[in-house]
């Protein structure tokens, strides 16, 4: 096996350059790296020299999702059939709830969680919140991920810790993001977690988890 | 001294008998008249109706001829869903590509989509206010009517992988939107407010407003000032430290700030320019009237001596918002510091 290097692959994702990380990850399988250990060295990297640079006053979500759309085109190239490694850190369900369309934001958590090592359902935008509890159910979630734009969403959000607890749920975390929930507190949004950035989400869930696959 | 004459000292930082005061109330205006929001976006008349009572009701020194954002996209050829209680949304985008912009033409203020009721309002608003408060009418930035014509992420996708269409659909955009904003000029605005959330920061970076935005709203704005608007008002949410010092570049005369702005950074990356915030927009919903009232006193301090400021919130005042927190922030102005 030749000596692997994982800088190309590591600067062409910070790029944003889908083609040339394509390239690079082909590369490194062909120079012997295993898919495993350039979604560790590789993808899991970038997104902590991502999520380091993205701190609240620098967060713009064109980077975000360029760096994003170079990542999941690497996993869906390492692993055509699902865009998720094998091995998962745990199950979030995510959606924007009804009322709400801009998934702009969730779909960013949606690339970030994947590219951390998350398995990621995701409910869509307009979700009622019985959908999004019956998917995390179904799925056995660890953790459910709101996203909204708009303030009208609010008493929606409020309900889902409770409907959890009312059907024995409640192990199950609520996380809340995105411009109008962010200017809430978990106390009156009645949630587990309200992220500033979809990284700070990632950094919460990563401490449940302990980080490990 | 009437509104307008208060306004207008305060933005050229004159002494003024107090602080001007700005609720941006659109849809709440509605909520508070009991009217659904999809007939207030949809009829003219009635939108002006209900910014007449909104106006009687606080007191304040603005009205607001706005309906939503998807005017200008809906006029251009996007199919909107409208929604009884909530603002109407995009159910398909006027584009479907970036490079499909050739099938699409400038729209007409006076026949497409909702434009003509727009202006409707607007000459209704003015008419009945006259020259006591300003009548503000709106257009969207080029920016954001570009992510409107084709949906946000597809936009931004098409800035990097393709930006000779990009800027292509920058330029349309910016027609539509001088052109659209002339005419409410002509019907009775006395300036309409830019809007342009997607040029805030947290979507795109500095380099990338200054390189792509900010010589198209000079644009805009230098177009609106020859059409006789009494002062060009930028609105960008969100965190805008980086870009504020730019505005002044654009022909900007009163400047937003959102809530999460320092007012102090604000005040120094702009210091011959109006600004006006930044009282967090869902603190009228879930917060009491004391704590803003509390909020309005602190920023009153903080702009004490610098005349040109205007209290107002960091963005739109929630259309659930308790009438009281909106109350609050106007009565503080009128007891001062």
């Amino acid at each position: 096996m030749r000596e692997l290097n994982i800088q190309p692959l590591l600067e062409a994702l910070l790029d944003g350059d889908q083609t040339q990380a394509v390239a690079e990850a082909r590369k490194l399988c062909g120079d012997g790296a295993g898919h495993e250990w350039i979604v560790t060295e590789g993808i899991e990297a970038v997104m902590t020299q991502l999520d380091a640079k993205c701190t609240v006053e620098q967060f713009n979500l064109l980077e975000i999702m360029l760096v994003g759309r170079a990542v999941m085109k690497v996993m869906k190239d390492l692993y055509p059939t699902d865009v998720s490694s094998p091995h998962t850190k745990g199950t979030i369900v995510i959606g924007v709830l009804e009322g709400d369309i801009h998934d702009l934001g969730k779909n960013i958590l949606k690339m970030i969680l994947t590219a951390k090592g998350y398995r990621v359902v995701d409910c869509g935008k307009d979700c009622p919140v019985k959908k999004l509890i019956d998917t995390a159910e179904q799925e056995a979630a660890m953790a459910i991920g709101v996203s909204g734009l708009i303030t009208t969403v609010i008493p929606q959000v409020r309900q889902v810790k409770d409907i959890l607890a009312k059907r024995r749920l409640g192990c199950i975390k609520v996380m809340a993001g995105g411009a109008a929930l962010k200017q809430a507190s978990v106390e009156s949004l009645n949630v587990d977690f309200v992220a500033e950035t979809a990284f700070d989400g990632v950094r919460y869930l990563d401490q449940i988890t302990g980080g490990k696959k | 001294m009437n509104s307008i004459d208060r306004i207008k000292s305060t933005v050229n930082f004159k002494a003024s008998d107090r602080v001007p005061v700005i609720a941006q109330v659109f849809g709440h205006a509605a909520i508070l008249a009991d009217v659904a929001l999809s007939d207030y976006v949809r009829n003219g008349e009635l939108l002006a109706l209900c910014q007449i009572k909104a106006l009687e009701h606080y007191g304040y020194d603005t009205v607001f001829a706005l309906m939503d954002v998807n005017v200008e996209t809906e006029a251009v050829g996007s199919v909107l869903t409208y929604r009884t209680n909530n603002y109407p949304v995009v159910k398909s985008y006027a584009l479907s590509r970036g490079t499909e912009l050739d099938r699409l033409s400038v729209p007409d203020p006076y026949k497409a989509g909702r434009m003509p009721e727009l202006l409707k309002a607007i000459t209704i608003l003015r008419s009945e206010i006259g020259d006591d408060v300003l009548v503000v009418g709106c257009v969207l930035g080029p920016m954001t009517l570009a992510t409107q014509l084709l949906g946000i992420e597809k936009a931004l996708y098409l800035a990097i992988d393709d930006p000779e269409s990009f800027t292509r659909l920058l330029d349309f955009s910016e027609e539509v939107v001088i052109r659209f904003g002339k005419v409410q000029i002509e019907a009775g605005a006395h300036l309409p407010i830019v809007f342009d959330p997607s040029a805030s920061p947290a979507v795109i970076p500095y380099q990338f407003f200054r390189e792509f935005e900010l010589s198209r709203l000079k644009n805009v704005f230098t177009s609106f000032r020859q059409a006789g608007a009494m002062a060009n008002w930028l609105h960008i949410a969100g965190p805008t430290d980086s870009i504020l010092g730019l505005y002044s570049k654009a022909g900007v005369d009163i400047a937003n700030f959102d809530f999460c702005v320092d007012p102090l950074d604000a005040q120094r990356a702009l210091p011959q320019t109006c600004l006006d915030g930044n009282i967090k927009p869902l603190s009228f919903v879930d917060a009491a009237s004391e704590e803003i009232a509390a909020e309005s006193s602190r920023l009153l301090n903080l702009f004490a001596d610098r005349r040109g400021f205007i209290l107002s919130s960091g963005c739109e005042i929630p259309p659930e918002s308790k009438p009281e927190n909106v109350a609050a922030m106007v009565s503080s102005v009128r007891h001062g510091r």
